[in-house]
């Protein structure tokens, strides 16, 4: 640096002149390239890239059903631990309304306060009585299953339900809560709803339904995990009856 | 500052740029949630924004910062070009991301500020290799002297 500046006069403007068109150089080109990244991108969130429509932000609800079932385990149909004492059925249709209120006022606390602590297991068996939009809706459920993630999907599900076989069930809905779900392989996701693995599971469910005598959803089931599940009737789908049996059983 | 000296800079911060980047990556690939103190992590990791040209902006983010490790190990004009284009590029494409993360996703990814944070700095040292006399010209006395060759005291 010393030698930089007792050099002779005529080095050093040329040196400035090098480091001008060097920067400029370094500039355009860093433009050119940054520029290029940002329209990939923009292309990209708004499906243009790939010609399919996908939505650019998580669905409705997203991280809150993160927050609520970050760290639980899941296999298949069933959320939380496989040794809990407890273990909660649920018939549902994913079209029904008042499995969607449910699962909004008092899935999250059974979740909160059994399920987290491993008190508590809860296994979904899904039907699709109410129409085509059931069928695809627990179908990409049970796929998410194959996954372990089946509960995310179904949660989002309800949160975004629309009106009963009003189409709400569809790609651009499934892609955005594929996208939502952390860990969730989109394409898998969309590509197994028609597998036999899923066929499978959705005739298990029906079949166990009509063993039950389920007559409406949701229905549930309570009892000892591995022992006798007898059917939980309530007046109403509050936590509070929840509890009370749920607490029931591990006291006893 | 010597070359030397900067090219020693550009290598630490790309390490540590390299270290978030693998964490996110690491967590993409793998499916795991990644730890957020501003809650909005996963938002962002798991939006439509997360993705460019079909990879994870994560894995883009880690190939970046060991390019830039790459030009750190040499102290040739090439490597000190590449160096200043891909900094700046990574600069221009946080800020980018940055906006995305406040005006579309409402939500902030705290491992994208420091990544952020670590890019700018590294930019400044990348840009700096260019012109190694202006960046000696700007430093404290102290740090100037004692780069300067012992025959010249």
């Amino acid at each position: 640096m010393a030698q930089a500046r007792t050099a002779p006069g005529r080095s050093a403007p040329g040196r400035a002149a090098l480091t001008r068109s060097r920067l400029a150089a370094v500039a355009a080109l860093a433009a050119i390239l940054s520029l290029s990244l940002i329209a990939a991108s923009l292309l990209g969130a708004r499906g243009g890239g790939g010609g399919g429509v996908s939505p650019s932000v998580a669905v409705h609800g997203a991280s809150q059903v993160e927050r609520l079932l970050q760290g639980i385990p899941q296999e298949a149909g069933v959320l939380g631990e496989p040794a809990a004492p407890v273990t909660l059925v649920e018939y549902a249709d994913l079209q029904c309304p008042f499995c969607a209120e449910w699962a909004v006022t008092t899935f999250p606390e059974l979740v909160d306060r059994y399920v987290r602590a491993g008190l508590l297991r809860v296994e979904l068996r899904g039907l699709a009585f109410i129409g085509p939009d059931s069928e695809t809706a627990l179908r990409t459920a049970l796929a998410a299953g194959e996954q372990d993630r089946l509960w995310h999907v179904v949660e989002l599900l309800y949160l975004n339900q629309g009106g009963e076989n009003a189409g709400w069930v569809d790609d651009e809905l499934l892609r955005g809560i594929a996208r939502s779900v952390p860990g969730l392989d989109e394409e898998r996701l969309l590509a197994e709803p028609g597998s036999e693995a899923v066929g499978a599971r959705l005739a298990e469910a029906a079949a166990a339904a009509e063993a039950a005598g389920v007559t409406g959803t949701p229905w549930f089931e309570l009892g000892p995990t591995g022992g006798d599940l007898r059917r939980l009737e309530v007046s109403s789908l509050g936590p509070g009856e929840f509890r009370a049996a749920i607490e029931a059983l591990l006291a006893g | 500052m010597t070359d030397r000296g900067l090219r020693i800079v550009v290598g630490g911060l790309a390490l540590a740029g390299a270290a978030i980047a693998g964490y996110l990556t690491h967590a993409r690939l793998t499916g795991t949630t990644v730890t957020c103190a501003t809650g909005g992590c996963e938002t962002v990791q798991s939006s439509a924004y997360s993705e460019v040209l079909g990879l994870p902006v994560a894995v883009v983010g880690l190939a970046a910062y060991l390019a830039l490790l790459g030009t750190a190990l040499a102290a040739n004009d090439l490597a000190r070009l590449t160096g200043a284009a891909l900094a700046l590029v990574g600069v221009v494409f946080g800020a980018y991301l940055l906006a995305v993360q406040v005006v579309v996703l409402d939500a902030i990814c705290q491992w994208c500020l420091a990544s952020d944070a670590v890019m700018a700095l590294l930019a400044a040292a990348a840009v700096g290799r260019l012109a190694p006399d202006r960046v000696a010209a700007l430093l404290p006395r102290p740090l100037r002297t004692a780069t300067r060759p012992a025959a010249s005291r």
